[in-house]
């Protein structure tokens, strides 16, 4: 009897144990693998690439690095005096358009006044005259407008409420039109954007809450998502010159899920965090049963987060 | 889950930080349990030995997610 009973109530001790690890693993293996969370986040902000719009030589910059500049705030000049002149020039031009219209329509008129004793031909080429002339000064008065414009782009003002970032510009360089002179981050646009494995994909939704937690920092940021990215590039294929597609024949054992991004809009962080554009981030979303006792009600922002995240 | 352990600014998944843990913890236990004799009580050795690193290592989760040591 105790020869069959003991080692049958071994194997059920064996198996109860293996039984409940394997539960225990399960619950692991969702904690880890499933739910939708991603080491994988990233701390983004628009940048702003900002040139000036008429080359010439830098006279004054007036920001220093890392300085918090509002929209509209000076940033720096460009070569005023030669732009000056230009409009110099165009006041000249239309003085002198403006001289010759006045001369074209005297003689026409003195002509008139003459009446039969000049030809035809001559009064048709003083009408003539007198509509160049007028076309001449509004060409003049174009032209100065452009150059008060020039004069004005000079100054290179701020677009965005922002922060100048690696600035490398001094007085005395020489910038042409359109060629970048330095990056302001956008502090209005700050967010995070968390890369999720499309497996999780299912599990987020727009609106859900997100936990983050910026590496080094202990604290954590509470935000919701804000939108799925609608696309990102097709790595096994692409077109080639004679427009036709290229498709890369594959036939893979290991399949890696691709990363999506997933913006998450900030709506409250601890007083002090730095959120600097490109810092690492590890993101959670909440699942539903998790936020309803997380979520009392939206707390109004720190005022260090004044410049934070908008919409 | 956020599981993130630094050292010295490397981050590790603190899954594999806690199974380390729980490798030394069977060591030490299966070492006790050959020495109270408890394995004469189950039929399989190893197997319940895997047993134990997974139940010990689940533990360790649940505990640290508790304590708030990473949420």
């Amino acid at each position: 009897m105790n020869r069959i009973l003991a080692p049958l109530a071994r194997w059920a001790v064996t198996l109860s144990i293996v039984v409940l690890a394997v539960l225990v693993a399960v619950r692991l293996w969702r904690h880890y693998e499933t739910d939708p969370w991603t080491r994988d986040g990233h701390v983004r902000a628009d940048v702003v690439r900002v040139a000036p719009d008429v080359g010439g030589l830098v006279t004054s910059v007036a920001v220093r690095d890392n300085q918090f500049v509002h929209k509209g705030d000076l940033l720096f000049v460009v070569d005023q005096p030669r732009y000056a002149d230009a409009l110099n020039q165009a006041d000249a031009s239309i003085a002198s358009a403006r001289a010759t219209l006045e001369q074209a329509r005297r003689v026409a008129k003195r002509d008139l006044a003459l009446g039969d004793l000049v030809a035809t031909e001559t009064h048709e080429e003083n009408v003539a005259k007198v509509a160049t002339a007028a076309a001449a000064l509004d060409a003049a008065l174009a032209a100065r407008q452009t150059a008060s414009l020039n004069v004005a782009r000079t100054a290179i003002r701020a677009s965005v409420n922002g922060i100048v970032t690696n600035l490398d510009l001094h007085p005395g360089d020489y910038l042409g039109a359109g060629h970048q002179a330095m990056a302001v981050v956008d502090m209005d646009s700050l967010r995070i954007e968390g890369y999720f494995e499309e497996t999780k994909l299912r599990h987020i939704h727009v609106g859900d809450k997100a936990k983050i937690r910026l590496m080094g920092d202990e604290r954590d940021l509470e935000g919701h998502v804000d939108s799925i990215s609608a696309g990102i590039a097709d790595d096994q294929s692409k077109d080639t010159a004679n427009q036709l597609r290229e498709v890369q024949p594959t036939f893979s054992w290991v399949r890696l899920a691709q990363r999506i991004p997933v913006r998450i809009h900030v709506d409250r962080m601890p007083r002090g965090t730095q959120l600097i554009a490109g810092r690492t981030a590890t993101v959670t979303i909440l699942q539903p049963e998790q936020q309803k006792p997380a979520q009392p009600q939206p707390q109004p922002q720190p005022a260090a987060n004044t410049q934070g995240p908008r919409r | 889950m956020i599981g993130e352990v630094s050292i010295g600014g490397v981050f590790l998944p603190s899954l594999l930080v806690l199974a380390i843990a729980a490798l030394a913890i069977v060591v030490l236990l299966s070492r006790l349990l050959a020495l109270v004799g408890a394995y004469r009580l189950v039929a399989y050795r190893p197997l319940v030995d895997v047993a134990l690193f997974l139940l010990i290592l689940g533990l360790l989760a649940s505990l640290t997610t508790t304590f708030g040591l990473h949420p």
